[in-house]
């Protein structure tokens, strides 16, 4: 019963959203909650790592920028084509598999913090990477480029945008209710108890890793269509840490939460960004967000969706114990 | 010939920056295997705070003791306020020290502005000998000595007093030498702030020798860091000592011999230990997660 219930409201909210262009018609608008789909996909990958692996990555940002860069660089050398397109795709998902297999077989194996560091070190020689190959990448200054005609329409792209959105959510929510996804949460929740019982713990953590990078790829990529400009900030320090905020306040360990924070982080930064014509200090937002995130950290660790779950768990614990159950 | 020596000076020279940075993040991780990601943010506060005051009085000196100064306080006030609280939790702490580092480097921005600023050499370092056609620099042997004074001493506390004792032990075993009566607590409060105050040290020697500081180089230099701790091995000052070396050599060369790679040499150098010796060439303490 609670299980259909979940589903028709979900599905209610997704068919709203597919009709709110055509009821309120805002440019502003539309751009940010398209901006906000892409985050949560992003988000989402991140949290199959942090919140359902248990793995801290502080580099996510460098398959975020990887897919943003191969379709930026595709469509600009081989001209606006669906088939450019599809090239970049492919060129993303090959290099995202390859990164994200290597560093995971490297650092996996050893303490969180390896992987953590490591990741971090990747996305800086990345972003030095993208700033010297200029003949390639154009370095700082970035370039524009043109996407195929199709989704120049920013109601399509909106459209695209959400399917996007919903199809990697299923796809997720499939995954990590299959064995392998239990098998994820049992490490999180035990490492050696889940080796002990005879998983391949090191094998799982690596896919759990390289399946996140490849969705994070492919939010670069629709993030840098939904520009249709791209410099080295794809590869900046400030994108991971949204996505961590994102994830974090939203709720780790579930998938509405990356999704809610997602909606939050980025209104939030739309907000501070028209607030910095009032004050000098609200171009400082990313301490407002820093101490924010330390705060969450301490007392909140589980989020908006994870505190209301919590509290939801209480309150029928307490309609039965009223029942004299 | 001269145009090597004059390289290895300036490998050295970096080197030792980077040892300040990275051995108080060795030691605060081989202690309480804290990670402190917010330790680049350290380096900037040092270098701002040195410099500034350096500005005002026109004594380097005084900006070094200033800098050192602003280092306790800052770890005390971290170690009392951030890392305490989260003890035992690992992700939490790598979350949180994360936060702490933007924190501190945007405040950096609010306080001074968001541009660069110069940092002259001050004038008693200022200019360079020339011994034998090789013209060397003032300032970067002043680095090098002081690094290498910093390692004495560290290397002497370590190895004959007991609080370097107890220091080793804790990094040994933490449980043990707590079961032993020592107040591992403050042991640790004190690793943390010496760690923090050699931080801030390394980010006002910075200063000259870069000749402008930037609020982003924290970010920058606490990867050196990183891959300095991860080549030398968790909790091994020795190890941090030599991996320095060879990371600031190795980049001063490459840097000459093909500029591209010299952020990527490091990384390879890195890649290569973590797949030979994931504990590090001087690891002490167990790796496997």
């Amino acid at each position: 019963m609670k299980w259909e219930k979940k589903w028709i409201f979900g599905a209610m909210i997704a068919l709203f959203l597919f009709v709110l262009p055509w009821i309120y018609d805002s440019r502003s608008t539309l751009i940010l909650i398209t901006q906000i789909f892409i985050f949560a996909v992003f988000a989402m990958s991140y949290d199959l790592l942090l919140g359902y692996t248990g793995i801290i990555s502080f580099g996510h940002a460098m398959f975020f920028g990887i897919g943003a860069y191969s379709t930026g660089i595709g469509l600009m050398r081989n001209g606006e084509t669906w088939t450019a397109l599809l090239y970049a795709l492919g060129i993303t998902v090959i290099l995202c598999l390859l990164l994200s297999h290597v560093v995971g077989m490297l650092s996996l194996r050893l303490k969180s913090h390896y992987y953590a560091m490591l990741t971090l070190a990747f996305t800086g020689l990345l972003q030095v990477g993208a700033e010297k190959w200029r003949s390639l990448t154009k370095g700082n200054d970035g370039f524009t480029f043109h996407i195929p005609e199709f989704l120049m329409d920013r109601k399509i792209f909106y459209l695209f945008s959400l399917l996007f959105m919903i199809i990697i959510f299923l796809f997720l929510y499939q995954l990590i209710s299959s064995p392998f996804g239990k098998v994820l949460q049992a490490i999180r929740e035990n490492e050696r108890r889940a080796l002990s019982l005879g998983y391949q713990v090191v094998h799982y953590k690596v896919w759990a890793n390289v399946i996140a990078g490849v969705i994070a790829g492919l939010s670069g990529m629709v993030y840098a269509l939904s520009l249709r400009f791209i410099n080295t900030s794809v590869f900046a320090v400030d994108i991971t840490l949204d996505v961590l905020l994102m994830t974090i306040i939203g709720g780790v360990g579930t998938l509405l939460g990356p999704i809610i924070g997602a909606a939050l982080i980025e209104t939030a930064h739309e907000m501070l960004t028209e607030l910095a014509d009032v004050h000098w200090l609200f171009e400082r937002w990313i301490i407002l967000f820093g101490l924010i995130y330390i705060l969450v950290v301490l007392f909140f660790p589980k989020g908006i969706v994870g505190t209301w779950n919590e509290w939801m768990k209480k309150e029928r614990w307490k309609k039965w114990n009223r029942l004299g159950l | 010939m001269a145009i090597w020596l004059n390289l290895t000076v300036n490998g050295l020279a970096t080197g030792m920056l980077i040892f300040l940075l990275a051995v108080g993040l060795t030691l605060i991780f081989g202690l309480m295997d804290v990670l402190n990601f917010a330790h680049g943010g350290l380096f900037v506060w040092g270098a701002f705070a040195g410099i500034w005051l350096f500005a005002r009085t026109g004594s380097f000196l005084l900006g070094l003791l200033f800098a050192v100064v602003v280092g306790l306080i800052l770890g005390w006030f971290m170690e009392r306020w951030i890392i305490q609280p989260v003890y035992g939790n690992h992700m939490q702490q790598i979350l949180i020290t994360l936060g702490v580092m933007l924190v501190l480097s945007e405040f950096i921005k609010v306080i001074w502005g968001p541009n660069q600023l110069s940092a002259p050499t001050p004038e008693w370092l200022a200019g360079s000998w020339v011994i034998g056609g090789v013209v060397l620099i003032k300032y970067r042997l002043f680095i090098i000595l002081v690094g290498l004074l910093v390692f004495l001493l560290a290397h002497f506390l370590l190895t004959h007093t007991r609080m370097g004792l107890i220091v080793r032990a804790g990094v040994m075993n933490r449980e043990m030498v707590q079961a032993l009566g020592v107040n591992i607590q403050r042991v640790f409060m004190g690793v943390f702030m010496i760690g923090a105050a050699l931080a801030t040290l390394a980010g006002v020697l910075f200063g000259p020798y870069s000749g402008v500081i930037y609020a982003e180089m924290g970010l920058e230099y606490a990867i050196f860091a990183f891959i300095v701790v991860i080549i030398g091995g968790m909790g091994s000052v020795m190890g941090s000592a030599f991996a320095s070396a060879i990371v600031g050599l190795s980049g001063a060369y490459v840097n000459y011999l093909l500029p591209d790679l010299s952020l990527a040499v490091n990384m390879l150098i890195m890649l290569v230990v973590l797949l030979w010796k994931p504990e590090g060439l001087f690891g002490t303490k167990g790796v496997k997660g």
